[in-house]
C-alpha cells in the first residue's frame, strides 16, 4: 500500500460532491469534494500497488487539463488501471455536474 | 431509461444502488454516507486500502409508504467482510429500527447480504459485532418481520448466515449461497474428500438459492431482476410476522433430522425427497426416532474441559436431561438460584464424523436450542431459572453434511433460543473454560448477558483457525502473528479479547484442569454475582460496549453508533 499527494492549479470553481466506484479488484473508489482553496486542486491517492507515482501524475495531469476546477479528490485504489482510473475520474465528475 | 421489456439486474447493482432500488423512489436517504469517512481504522494498519463506507451501506426511506432501513454489504468490498466499523453500521442501524419499534413507529429492516462473514483482518471485532446483529434481529422480528435478501454473487457466510438464519424471511437467487463455512475453509480443514472448493456445480446443488429454497432453508426463489426481488419484498411486508420464525421450530427439525443417516450418501436431491416426504409428522414419534439415534451413539467419559466443568458445576456425573450424547444439560441449585447448565463435549462416536471432537454440529445446536426453549417453555408463567452456558467448543463442524444440512440454520436457532431466554428475563450466564471459536461460540454463548472466562493459555477467543486464516487472506502465519501484535483483536489468547471490553469477568488463578474445592468456590460466587446482577438489569447487551476497556478499544463501534443515532430522523 502506499499513500500519494498531489496539487494542481485551477481555473474553475464548482459545487456540491461526488461519489462513485468501490474498492474492489481492478477498481477504485473516488470522491470528490469542494477544495479549500479556490485556485488549487488537492489530490489524495491510497493505493494498493506501491511504486507508480509517475503514473498517477501522468493521469492527473491529463485529467486538470481537462477539467481545471478546485476540487479535492480521494482516491482508494484497488488495482485499477490508468484506463479505468481515468473513466472512473470522468464518471465523477459527471455525477458532480448532475448533482448541480 | 427503464424499458418494460428489458428486466434490470439486481445482482450487477452495487450495494448502494440496490438499496436505493428496494426503496419507493424519491425516499432515498443514506445516513453515515460515504463522506462521513468512517473508514476502518484497522485495514491501514495492516496495509490494506480502506473503503470510505467501510463496505456497508444504511439507507433510510419508505417501501410502500411505511418507514425502513436497508443496509447492503458490498461484497466487491473486500468479500463483504463484516469489520469493526460494518459491523457496527448494521448492528447500530438494527438498534435504532428496534428503538423505533419499541415507540410505535414501525421501521422495517431489510438485509442485503453479500458478505464472507468476519472479515479476518479485524477478527474479534466482527465476532463480536455478529453477535450484536443476532440479538438485534431475534429483539426486532417482534415487532417487524426482518427480510433478508441474498442475491450472489459473493453469498452469504459465516456468522452473517447464522444472522440470515435469524431473519423472519429469505429471498435468495439461483445465483445466491447461504452457508455457514465457505467451501475453501472446509476442504482446509476437513480436506478435498470431504469438500472439493473447485466443483462449483456441486457447492451450488447443496447451498444454491434454488436447493436452499426446495428444502424451505430459504422462502422465495426470486429471478434476478430488480422487479422480482421487489415484489418479493413486498409479498415478505404482507405477510407480515410468521407465527413462528424459522430458528424457532426446534421440534420441526429435529423430527426432519431423526429422517437424516449421516453413514448414508446424500446429495441435494435425496435431500429434497428425504424431506418432502416428512410432511408434518407427529413429533413425538419423531422424537423418539431421534433419541434412539443418539442413544445407539452414545459415548461416556471421553475427558474435556467443557465435561469437567460441568460436571464439578452442576454436582452430577451424568446428564439429567436425555438428548444428544454430545450436550450435556442439567438443572441444578446455585446459592438460591434455579440454575441451567448447558455444555458441548466431544462424543468419539457421534454419527455425524465431522463432529466428533468438541465441534458444535447439526444435532449439537439443535439440541442446545431445545434445551433452552423447553426452559423457556417450563418458566413461561414463573421464576425464570438461569442458564449457564459451559464453553469448550474447538470450532463448528466443517462437512459436506452440514452445509447441506442448513448448520447455518442450526446454530441459529441456538442463537434465537439463548437470545430469546435473555430477553424473556432468564439471566444468561457464558462461562469460558477452554476454546470459543467462530461459529461454535456464536451459537453457544455470545448471547450470553454476562461473559466469564478464565485466565489460561488454553482459553481462547477467534473466528477461524490459523491455517484457514491464513489460507483466505493469502498471508503467511507468521504474518498473522505479527499482525496481531498490533490488532488484539486478531490474536487467539484470552487476555488480547479481554481488551475489547466484552468479558465481565478475567479470573485468574483457577486450576482449569482438575478444580480444587476453593476453584469450584471461587468460581460458583462469581457465577452466583453475575447472574444477580444480571436479574436487576437490562436483557439487551449492550453493556458490552459500556465496559471501560471497550470504551478505548472499541471506540469505533460506539462512535458509529453515535453517529448513526444522530442522522437516524
Amino acid at each position: 500500500m502506499e499513500n500519494l499527494s498531489f496539487d494542481f492549479g485551477t481555473t474553475k470553481l464548482v459545487s456540491g460532491h461526488a461519489h462513485v466506484g468501490i474498492v474492489g479488484s481492478g477498481d477504485l473508489e473516488i470522491l470528490i469534494e469542494k477544495s479549500t482553496d479556490d485556485q488549487r486542486a488537492y489530490v489524495e491517492v491510497c493505493t494498493s500497488v506501491a511504486g507508480h507515482m509517475e503514473i498517477w501524475k501522468a493521469v492527473l495531469d491529463h485529467f486538470f487539463n481537462m477539467h481545471p476546477y478546485s476540487i479535492h479528490i480521494e482516491i482508494n485504489d484497488f488495482g485499477a488501471t490508468p484506463g479505468v482510473v481515468l473513466l472512473r475520474l470522468a464518471q465523477a465528475m459527471e455525477v458532480l455536474q448532475d448533482a448541480k | 431509461m427503464r424499458s418494460s421489456y428489458v428486466e434490470i439486474s439486481f445482482i450487477e447493482l452495487n450495494a448502494r444502488e440496490r438499496a436505493r432500488n428496494v426503496l419507493d423512489s424519491g425516499t432515498f436517504r443514506e445516513i453515515l454516507n460515504p463522506f462521513e469517512r468512517y473508514k476502518s481504522p484497522h485495514l491501514s494498519q495492516q496495509s490494506i486500502v480502506p473503503q470510505s463506507d467501510d463496505g456497508v451501506v444504511v439507507v433510510r426511506g419508505l417501501i410502500h409508504g411505511q418507514s425502513a432501513v436497508v443496509i447492503a454489504i458490498e461484497g466487491g468490498f473486500q468479500g463483504g467482510g463484516i469489520g469493526e466499523v460494518s459491523g457496527a453500521k448494521i448492528a447500530g442501524a438494527l438498534e435504532n429500527a428496534l428503538h423505533d419499534c419499541e415507540n410505535g413507529i414501525l421501521t422495517l429492516p431489510i438485509l442485503i447480504l453479500e458478505t464472507g462473514g468476519v472479515r479476518l483482518q479485524e477478527g474479534n471485532y466482527g465476532l463480536l459485532a455478529i453477535a450484536e446483529i443476532g440479538a438485534a434481529i431475534v429483539a426486532l422480528r417482534r415487532h417487524v418481520p426482518v427480510i433478508g435478501i441474498i442475491a450472489g454473487m459473493i453469498g452469504c457466510y459465516g456468522g452473517m448466515s447464522i444472522c440470515a438464519g435469524l431473519c423472519s424471511y429469505l429471498i435468495m437467487t439461483k445465483q445466491g449461497r447461504l452457508e455457514l463455512n465457505g467451501p475453501e475453509v472446509i476442504e482446509q480443514e476437513a480436506g478435498i474428500a470431504e469438500f472439493d472448493s473447485s466443483d462449483r456445480l456441486m457447492i451450488w446443488r447443496t447451498v444454491g438459492g434454488q436447493q436452499r429454497c426446495a428444502v424451505s432453508l430459504a422462502d422465495m426463489l426470486a429471478d434476478d431482476s430488480v422487479d422480482d426481488i421487489n415484489e418479493f419484498v413486498r409479498v415478505a411486508i404482507q405477510q407480515g410476522i410468521p407465527q413462528a420464525h424459522r430458528s424457532s421450530k426446534v421440534e420441526h427439525y429435529l423430527s426432519l433430522l431423526a429422517r437424516i443417516d449421516p453413514s448414508q450418501s446424500l446429495d441435494g436431491d435425496g435431500l429434497r425427497q428425504l424431506w418432502d416426504k416428512v410432511g408434518i409428522q407427529n413429533s413425538e414419534e419423531s422424537m423418539r426416532m431421534l433419541e434412539s439415534k443418539w442413544n445407539r451413539n452414545m459415548h461416556s467419559g471421553t475427558n474435556s474441559r467443557g465435561r469437567t466443568w460441568f460436571e464439578a458445576l452442576a454436582g452430577v456425573a451424568r446428564q439429567e436431561v436425555v438428548g444428544a450424547p454430545s450436550v450435556l444439560c442439567a438443572d441444578g441449585m446455585l446459592a438460591n438460584e434455579n440454575v441451567r447448565y448447558i455444555a458441548v463435549v466431544p462424543n468419539p462416536d457421534n454419527r455425524f464424523p465431522r463432529a466428533r471432537h468438541g465441534e458444535v454440529g447439526i444435532d449439537e445446536a439443535w439440541a442446545i436450542a431445545r434445551f433452552v426453549q423447553d426452559a423457556i417453555k417450563q418458566d413461561a408463567h414463573g421464576m425464570k431459572r438461569a442458564i449457564v452456558a459451559i464453553i469448550d467448543v474447538p470450532s463448528q463442524a466443517f462437512g459436506y453434511m452440514e452445509e447441506l444440512l442448513g448448520i447455518n440454520h442450526a446454530c441459529a436457532a441456538a442463537v434465537d433460543a439463548y437470545a430469546s431466554a435473555r430477553l424473556a428475563g432468564h439471566p444468561v450466564i457464558a462461562l469460558i473454560v477452554g476454546k470459543a471459536i467462530s461459529g461454535a461460540f456464536l451459537a453457544h454463548g455470545l448471547q450470553a448477558n454476562r461473559i466469564i472466562a478464565f485466565d489460561d493459555p488454553e482459553v481462547m477467543v477467534q473466528v477461524m483457525s490459523k491455517n484457514s486464516a491464513a489460507r483466505i487472506t493469502r498471508r503467511t502465519i507468521a504474518e498473522l502473528d505479527e499482525a496481531a501484535l498490533t490488532i488484539p483483536a486478531t490474536a487467539y489468547d484470552i487476555r488480547s479479547f479481554a481488551t475489547l471490553g466484552a468479558l465481565d469477568n478475567l479470573i485468574e488463578g483457577i486450576n482449569t484442569d482438575s478444580p480444587e474445592s476453593e476453584d469450584l468456590e471461587r468460581v460458583r460466587e462469581i457465577v452466583v454475582s453475575a447472574i444477580v446482577n444480571t436479574r436487576s438489569g437490562c436483557t439487551d447487551i449492550a453493556n458490552r460496549l459500556q465496559s471501560a476497556a471497550a470504551r478505548i478499544n472499541r471506540a469505533a463501534s460506539i462512535r458509529v453508533r453515535e453517529r448513526l443515532a444522530e442522522l437516524w430522523n
